[in-house]
């Protein structure tokens, strides 16, 4: 077991620079998730900690050992692709016992191995089958499996849920939380889909543009963004960012010259500052106080128990809120709604967050 | 519907006979007695079916030397065409080098060069390093077909890159990916290809008779013409030589028919 940690990594493809300068550290049995938009870099990150690219500058270590100039498969590695990349011609059985065979472990050994990893997944009835004739499911399975048989220091996972149905990704998530669990490797996730970042990381890296905007834990992440990138990534209905101008006594007003009280900021914007002001859609107050402001039902998305539904006022951007569906929202119709100033974050012109004050 | 469907089948039964019609007469005639196919109007079959003509071949002309000849040589031309083949099919699809797209259009752009052009300079190259007359020169123009590196390169590309990725992950060095992961892949391309390779050496006529002088080292259908130039007038003679010529190849390529047409299928429809 150990720990994974990247220093400075750079890459650049022709004239296009892909990893600007990524530095992370994973704790020995952590699960980081690497989190980002399409294009930012996340699966060639993964990619040169596997040693399938070569980085331009930086470097990677795997426990104590500098693995940056060594082959894949001295690295200590394990890789599950999103394409599941079994080997069509072998059995499951030979699937999950090449790597094995390749280094010429002892036949028994072998068999072992490959009895324990099928036992822990649920797939012994599968062996002898071809990749062909199994489920999508199933054949995530063998390809965790043929992971697990290597008994590897750091597991990589490189979008593995994209290619299975709504239904079948939960369960597996569920399943790679208990894996986890059970076998305590390292491991370092890439996925694009915030939800898997969220459900299962220690700590979340989001990446965007080849640089990382923010480290930590999911919740923090959630409730601490680092900036609006951040801010607007995780969550769904994503956070509503409304503009505001700070009055300078505490306040702020909104696009529609409505005027909110603010949090009690480290550093309190001067009047006149224009900020960006945001809620997540399930920290909006509906109903009747004095500082509420009346919106007009644009339209309600049913989800079953909860609904989001799109709030419009004159003069001001939609808000999206998150309500307990009972039955009775109704387009047109009329709600009042505040904006608790202890659920706002606000974020400054460059998109920063705006550090909070102790008085809050 | 119905009729048009019996048209369609008739008609392909009509080109079909009209096919096969020629080699069923060549088979009908190498079991005549000599001279019975010069008749007026020739007979579609023997009259008294005998193996004279297959005895004569193999007793008096030496044919079965001939056709081990053939069999070594194209057995040799498949072996060494599939071992250059494959792998420079695989290194264009897969592998990174410097160069490779460029080399690869190179060898395309060369396809359009008809191969008898390079007939005589090749002739003269092989003389300089004393191949004229050896199986080492009439094997040479077989060893790397363009065609083939096409062919392979195609159905490779094919393959996907996060495969050979997750056997290098495994271990494998790239000798151990291309014999263990991607050539049980390629199977149906390389049966395909063999077979080309096979028949078109066995078939082939130009280049052993310009390379090979010695008549012991003929293949089967040079041996054959130098025959029908005394024996122009012994039709069924020559009709049982080209059965001889002709019916390995037919066997091996019915054998193998099932994998060839697969081959031709998956690699034209990718993925």
């Amino acid at each position: 077991m150990a720990g994974l940690s990247i220093r400075d990594a750079r890459k650049s493809f022709g004239d296009t620079e892909v990893l600007k300068g990524v530095s992370i550290d994973v704790a020995d049995g952590e699960f980081a998730v690497i989190v980002g938009p399409s294009g930012c870099g996340k699966s060639t990150l993964l990619r040169a900690v596997a040693g399938l690219e070569d980085i331009d500058g930086g470097s990677i270590s795997i426990g104590e050992r500098d693995v940056t100039a060594l082959a894949p498969s001295e690295r200590g590695i394990a890789m599950v692709f999103q394409s599941y990349a079994l080997y069509p011609h072998l059995t499951v059985r030979e699937n999950m016992a090449f790597a094995l065979r390749i280094a010429k472990t002892d036949k028994r050994a072998i068999d072992e191995a490959v009895r324990r990893a099928a036992a822990i997944l649920n797939i012994e009835e599968l062996l002898d089958r071809k990749p062909a004739a199994l489920s999508g499911g199933q054949r995530q399975r063998v390809a965790i499996g043929r992971a697990i048989v290597r008994a590897p220091q750091l597991f990589l996972f490189d979008e593995p849920l994209s290619n299975l149905d709504a239904d079948l990704r939960v369960r597996m998530r569920y399943e790679f939380a208990e894996l986890h669990r059970a076998l305590g490797t390292t491991t370092l996730y890439v996925t694009h889909d915030q939800v898997e970042a969220m459900t299962l990381a220690d700590r979340i890296i989001v990446l965007r543009d080849g640089r990382i905007e923010q480290v930590g834990p999911p919740r923090q992440l959630y409730e601490r963004p680092a900036n609006l990138f951040v801010a607007q990534f995780l969550g769904s209905p994503r956070m509503n960012i409304l503009a505001a101008t700070a009055t300078g006594d505490g306040a702020a007003t909104l696009a529609d010259g409505q005027r909110i009280a603010l949090p009690t900021l480290a550093a309190p914007p001067a009047a006149g500052t224009p900020l960006s002001v945001g809620i997540r859609p399930e920290d909006i107050d509906v109903g009747e106080a004095p500082d509420a402001l009346a919106f007009t039902i644009a339209f309600v998305e049913r989800l079953g128990g909860l609904a989001t539904v799109h709030l419009r006022r004159d003069g001001l951007e939609p808000l999206a809120c998150q309500l307990r569906d009972d039955g009775n929202l109704a387009e047109g119709q009329a709600l009042m709604a505040r904006l608790p100033a202890d659920r706002l974050h606000l974020f400054d012109v460059q998109g920063n967050s705006c550090v909070r004050g102790r008085a809050e | 519907m119905n009729v048009r469907r019996t048209a369609v089948t008739l008609a392909a039964a009509l080109v079909a006979l009209l096919t096969i019609a020629p080699l069923l007469w060549m088979l009908s005639v190498s079991f005549m007695a000599r001279g019975e196919a010069a008749q007026f109007p020739p007979p579609l079959l023997p009259a008294a079916p005998g193996l004279d003509n297959y005895r004569m071949l193999f007793d008096s002309f030496g044919v079965g030397r001939f056709l081990a000849n053939s069999l070594l040589v194209s057995t040799l031309a498949t072996l060494l065409a599939l071992l250059f083949t494959i792998p420079a099919g695989y290194a264009f699809a897969k592998l990174r080098f410097r160069g490779r797209d460029a080399i690869f259009r190179l060898l395309v752009a060369a396809l359009v060069v008809p191969g008898q052009i390079g007939m005589l300079p090749l002739f003269l190259e092989l003389k300089a390093i004393g191949l004229v007359n050896s199986y080492a020169g009439a094997l040479i123009p077989w060893l790397a077909g363009i065609f083939g590196i096409f062919l392979v390169r195609q159905y490779c590309l094919s393959i996907p890159d996060e495969m050979l990725e997750a056997a290098r992950i495994d271990g494998a060095s790239e000798a151990q990916i291309l014999r263990r992961i991607v050539l049980p892949i390629l199977t149906p391309i390389v049966i395909t290809l063999a077979l080309f390779v096979f028949l078109g050496s066995w078939n082939d006529f130009m280049w052993p008779l310009i390379i090979l002088s010695d008549q012991d080292l003929y293949t089967l259908p040079v041996a054959l013409a130098a025959m029908s130039r005394e024996h122009v007038q012994d039709n069924e003679l020559m009709m049982a030589g080209s059965v001889v010529t002709t019916l390995p190849v037919l066997i091996l390529f019915l054998a193998l028919q099932r994998f060839y047409l697969s081959g031709l299928l998956t690699g034209s429809v990718k993925g």
